[in-house]
């Protein structure tokens, strides 16, 4: 189970989603993608569409409107 | 993946204003109080560019704004955050479980706070283009995508007209389908003026969404449908922004709580809902109006009555069920009389048999919680306790003799 990362910090919306999107692609199941954002309607469109994908999401603040959205692929 | 285990007095599930709220009173309160929010805190409010109406921001807020502040107030008082969506819950007893999918809380209390999610149309290929394949429910997020682009808005409530006012800022045309007859719409007055004098906002009247049409890639246009005539009218699109209502988000909570045939849960003006030591606040309960400012009514009652729930049953277990001694409890009410006529025939009785009988004395006019959990709904009343369980109650012709009786003496 790898772990990849993509950074999106300083980026707007929708780049986020889509460069998530791009990597989660490339993934196996059970790999785990994690993508920093600073953005916060990155926060309501990643989550959305990983979890109507059937994805496991969990966010971690990591700082002060600075966030790691951590997406465990299942299928 | 093993399963972590944490352990909280208050679980409050959903971030917005409503959950917060209560997360402010529970945290202040002193209990040990975690807030589950499955995206950004802040819940609903944050889609709004402008809230004009809560009071006390006399200039106006932005929803982010607003939501922020309430964030920042919260965790003054301790309050831990976990970004996540809830799994399942066990909310039936006193240990009460909240499940994610990485951790299990267990709990004393849970407000239920989760408020709503975006209607859909339910019009064909919808799940096609959902988010961000052309389909938004957020102008905040998805404005500034969308500058120099023609948009189209399906609604007229308050919600749609003033996003889509928002919208005009950055995109070149925005046109907007009623199902409304021309001049009628659901928003405010003072927002319907506003957008029907907007230049770059149209409108297209009598109309409901018939279809989503686009490719693989993206959404490219909407078919409205005339509701007078049924004829349809292609409206070539960048994005389509729905607001529409919203839906309450309690699948997971189906056949356990109480709720309306469209799933709002219900409850009383104490916000429990029917399972003890489960409340519910803010736009998923059953209520007349769902506004930011009537979330935090609901909140501050959800956050207050769960503290009051959970020193009620530290009480019933420390001392009504104390297995140390059999006891009696006189359950009563200050403000009736004949409740306080009784009181000199208990302080008789706990003065003569000190030392062996315990004699707790409750009164129903502060609240009638304990009361509940012994099974009586009437005052003055008696229940004997032995060994951790009620063996009697006793609601008439209460005396020291009966009451002896009453403990097998």
């Amino acid at each position: 189970m790898a772990e990849f990362t993509v950074d999106c910090l300083g980026e707007a919306c929708p780049v986020p989603l889509m460069k998530v999107q791009k990597q989660m692609e490339k993934m196996a199941v059970g790999d785990v993608l994690i993508a920093q954002i600073d953005h916060s309607c990155a926060m309501k469109n990643i989550p959305e569409w990983a979890r109507n994908n059937g994805h496991n999401v969990e966010i971690e603040e990591v700082d002060d409107g600075e966030w790691e959205i951590v997406i465990e692929k299942t299928k | 993946m093993e399963k972590k285990i944490e352990t909280y007095d208050v679980v409050i599930i959903g971030g917005g204003a409503a959950g917060l709220t209560s997360a402010i009173y529970c945290g202040r309160a002193r209990l040990k109080t975690l807030v589950i929010e499955k995206a950004l805190v802040g819940g609903l409010a944050t889609y709004t560019n402008e809230i004009e109406n809560y009071p006390g921001f006399p200039e106006g807020a932005t929803g982010l704004g607003l939501m922020e502040l309430f964030h920042k107030q919260a965790k003054k008082f301790g309050v831990k955050f976990k970004l996540t969506d809830v799994r399942g819950v066990q909310l039936e007893g006193d240990d009460k479980v909240v499940e994610t999918f990485r951790t299990d809380y267990h709990c004393k209390s849970v407000i239920i706070a989760s408020g709503g999610k975006p209607r859909l149309t339910n019009a064909p290929n919808e799940d096609k283009f959902l988010y961000d394949k052309g389909i938004s429910f957020c102008a905040t997020c998805d404005a500034a995508a969308n500058t120099d682009k023609t948009v189209i808005v399906i609604g007229s409530g308050d919600a749609a007209i003033e996003e889509g006012m928002f919208l005009t800022k950055f995109a070149s045309k925005v046109i907007v389908s009623v199902m409304h007859e021309e001049g009628k719409m659901d928003c405010n007055e003072i927002a319907k003026e506003e957008a029907l004098a907007n230049p770059k906002m149209e409108f297209i009247w009598n109309t409901t969404v018939a279809e989503f049409r686009g490719d693989d890639e993206r959404l490219r246009s909407v078919a409205l449908k005339d509701t007078r005539t049924g004829e349809i009218i292609d409206v070539p699109v960048d994005t389509c922004f729905m607001f529409i209502g919203y839906v309450p988000n309690t699948e997971i909570f189906k056949g356990v709580v109480d709720m309306t045939r469209a799933g709002y849960v219900i409850t009383n003006e104490k916000m429990e809902t029917n399972i003890p030591g489960v409340f519910s606040a803010g736009d998923v309960r059953d209520k007349f109006l769902k506004q930011v400012a009537t979330a935090v009514g609901d909140g501050a009652i959800a956050g207050y009555a769960a503290e009051k729930y959970i020193a009620e049953s530290e009480i019933f277990e420390n001392q009504i069920m104390d297995k140390s001694m059999p006891g009696i409890v006189y359950i009563w009410n200050a403000v009736v009389q004949e409740s306080r006529d009784l009181l000199p025939e208990i302080e008789t009785f706990e003065e003569k048999h000190k030392g062996q009988i315990k004699v707790n004395k409750v009164d129903v006019y502060k609240s009638n919680g304990i009361a509940q959990r012994l099974g009586i709904d009437t005052v003055p009343a008696v229940a004997a306790i032995k060994d951790g369980k009620v063996v009697g109650t006793l609601t008439e012709g209460i005396s020291a003799e009966s009451l002896e009786k009453l403990l097998g003496m």
